[in-house]
């Protein structure tokens, strides 16, 4: 059912769903967004990755006609945000940062007002607020206050509101901020089920949020995108080192030194070796080892994370 | 010493919340301010009072510009007859009128000669005012009785108006209370948008392709659905208190009405204006306190200095309290408070008008 009413929404134009040009947004001297430039295909979900105050929060209220950009311009599904605010209202859905739901109303309240808003037509709120209930997992929640469910509940709700009126592009700002993993999980699952049926542009400033969920990721920084592509795209260009992790005992200050002599960088913390350089003979160091004596209990190439990205990008570690 | 830290934590905070000190300063200083400015000075109040001379003779003409036209607090204003006098009371634009009957020159001849005599004055006075009827009827007494250099006895015969309904304390002050309540619809409009504006609900429905006006007509239109329950309760409970209601219900409802359309504008654009719902409930307070005691809700305007009560009259209570006083204790109608209800009318037109603008003005920001 979920599928049915809520597929229809990506059409097959080559128009792209988001595209900006310059955009930029000052507040007094500070730049809180810089030119920034992008283009969202219809169906994807792109994730804006970067700390807080990286301008990210600015970018979505200027696409969603709630700030004025100082310049440069952008459309949603071809309609410019500045001419057209009202026809972009109509097909974006947002579920913004801070859970913002009417505290002393019930869940299906809460969804027939915004689809109220959205112009949804009055014999479809009901069927389709009880089936966004259904889809978030709410339904034998749905004619409590709002202000007594959890937070990853509102967090569902949330969503759920941006859903309702089945928009074409949904944009949903943090939308697992201040969960816990279980509940960011569940969050993650019912975003897993949109991908591909919406245009999504979501922000986070978790990495494993960005790499689980987005086809495409725009890493911001000081208000600029600092890079983009895909998650492995990132990883492959920004990253030419690679790192090799190991435990073992009987590490002996010979082998060490021998190891430093062949391999850019490496480091020991509490018995894990960890050996990182352009060119590595996973093999080679292993037989090393073995042949000094060393007991290797286990060994493995690490992965480059965004967090790598991040920081070789920006210079600066991704704080939360 | 716990508490200490909790103490010296307490001051900090205060003193560093500018707005929170402001408003803690300033509103002793604007009560102090507005009190001393209405009350504390030494304003003499002015009264158009009525003249009916059924005696028309020099004698009566001559007690009018000597004895009369010597009470400093009076604005005479002659009439010819009765019934034109009684009708500019009832609408509020006398406060009394006096009769010199027929005979009178021929009494006070009597008197001066010597003779027997006593001179009755009719004083018609408006019973919903009582301080004001009191301080009118005392100052004739003092001023007639020495006309001529000669101690005249005089009898003073007071009127009330409308005769035969017992009007009380409560008639007076009802209509007060009623436009004090509808006044605190300021902060309590402006909290509702506030508490959207700072939970940040109202950023959820500004992402919907809802107009600046549609928010204002949906907020508006529930505060007027409470503002119409209020009223009922306000004047069933006056009623219950022994309120008596002379003229139409449906006008003082009217204009009671017009009065919350008012308050609920205002509080909208002080919504808009502020940045959180602290700020716009002592904005609200700091606006409705003192309009609530210039506008003659608790206390009658006429003590005021003539400049505080203009400035109170460029706000819609003070009309408001006018109006509904005129209709409830002196019965008139739509004609007699047409100023004041046009009044009220383009102050709730215009409120509106800059509400949306601001709100608009919110809403891309």
């Amino acid at each position: 059912m979920f599928d049915k009413v809520y597929q229809s929404s990506v059409t097959m134009d080559d128009t792209p769903a988001i595209q900006t040009s310059d955009l930029t947004k000052l507040f007094g001297s500070l730049i809180a967004v810089d030119s920034i430039n992008l283009e969202i295909k219809r169906g994807e979900l792109f994730a804006f990755l970067g700390p807080n105050g990286a301008g990210k929060t600015t970018t979505i209220n200027m696409l969603c006609c709630l700030l004025k950009p100082s310049g440069g311009s952008a459309t949603i599904m071809g309609y410019d945000i500045n001419q057209e605010p009202y026809q972009v209202k109509q097909i974006i859905g947002v579920s913004p940062q801070e859970t913002t739901l009417s505290e002393h109303l019930n869940s299906m309240e809460n969804l027939a007002l915004v689809g109220h808003l959205h112009g949804v037509e009055q014999d479809k709120i009901y069927t389709w607020s009880k089936l966004m209930l259904d889809t978030m997992g709410l339904t034998d929640r749905a004619k409590d206050q709002v202000r007594k469910l959890s937070g990853g509940m509102k967090r569902r709700l949330s969503i759920a509101m941006a859903l309702i009126h089945n928009p074409q592009i949904i944009f949903l700002d943090e939308p697992t901020l201040g969960l816990d993993p279980q509940a960011r999980r569940a969050v993650w699952d019912y975003i897993t089920r949109l991908k591909g049926n919406k245009t999504i542009l979501l922000t986070t400033h978790y990495m494993e949020e960005a790499d689980f969920l987005a086809d495409r990721i725009g890493i911001i920084d000081d208000g600029r995108i600092a890079a983009l592509g895909t998650s492995s795209e990132l990883k492959t260009d920004a990253i030419d080192t690679h790192t090799m992790v190991i435990y073992a005992w009987n590490l002996t200050q010979k082998v060490i030194l021998e190891l430093r002599s062949r391999y850019e960088e490496v480091k020991i913390s509490n018995g894990t070796m960890t050996i990182s350089d352009k060119k590595l003979d996973f093999r080679d160091i292993i037989d090393r080892l073995h042949a000094a004596g060393s007991i290797v209990r286990s060994a493995y190439i690490r992965e480059p994370t965004l967090e790598d990205v991040f920081l070789k990008i920006t210079g600066k570690e991704l704080r939360v | 010493m716990r508490f200490w830290q909790l103490f010296i934590r307490s001051l900090k905070e205060t003193y560093r919340d500018p707005l929170a000190l402001g408003f803690l300063l300033a509103f002793p200083l604007i009560f102090m301010l507005v009190f001393g400015a209405a009350f504390g000075s030494d304003t003499t109040p002015s009264y158009d009072i009525g003249i009916i001379d059924d005696d028309v003779t020099e004698v009566s003409q001559s007690f009018v510009d000597q004895a009369i036209s010597e009470i400093t607090i009076f604005e005479l204003n002659v009439f010819d007859d009765i019934d034109t006098a009684r009708d500019e009371l009832k609408m509020g634009e006398i406060s009394a009128y006096i009769v010199i009957p027929s005979g009178f020159s021929t009494q006070a001849a009597q008197i001066m000669q010597g003779m027997e005599g006593n001179i009755v004055l009719d004083i018609t006075y408006d019973e919903s005012e009582p301080m004001i009827s009191e301080q009118i009827i005392s100052s004739v007494n003092s001023a007639t009785r020495y006309f001529a250099q000669i101690e005249i006895p005089v009898t003073i015969n007071t009127n009330p108006i409308n005769i035969g309904v017992n009007i009380t304390q409560i008639d007076f002050i009802s209509t007060g209370i009623i436009v004090f309540g509808l006044l605190i619809m300021i902060p309590t409009s402006g909290r509702i948008m506030l508490r959207d504006k700072e939970s940040r609900f109202l950023y959820r429905m500004l992402t919907t392709p809802t107009k600046p006006w549609e928010y204002i007509a949906g907020y508006s239109l529930s505060m007027v659905l409470l503002a119409t329950i209020q009223i009922f309760f306000f004047i069933l409970l006056g009623w219950l208190f022994g309120m008596d209601i002379i003229g139409s219900l449906w006008l003082a409802f009217a204009v009671f009405l017009l009065t919350a359309i008012c308050s609920i504008g205002i509080g909208m654009v002080v919504a808009s204006l502020s940045k959180s719902e602290n700020q716009g409930e002592s904005l609200s307070w700091l606006f409705s306190m003192p309009l609530a005691i210039l506008s003659g809700v608790w206390f009658s305007t006429e003590f005021m200095p003539p400049y505080m009560r203009t400035f109170a009259d460029i706000f819609p209570f003070s009309h408001a309290v006018e109006a509904s006083r005129a209709v409830i204790t002196r019965g008139v109608g739509m004609e007699a408070i047409s100023n004041d209800f046009i009044f009220l009318v383009g102050w709730a037109a215009t409120v509106f008008i800059i509400g949306t603008m601001l709100f608009s003005r919110t809403m891309r920001s």
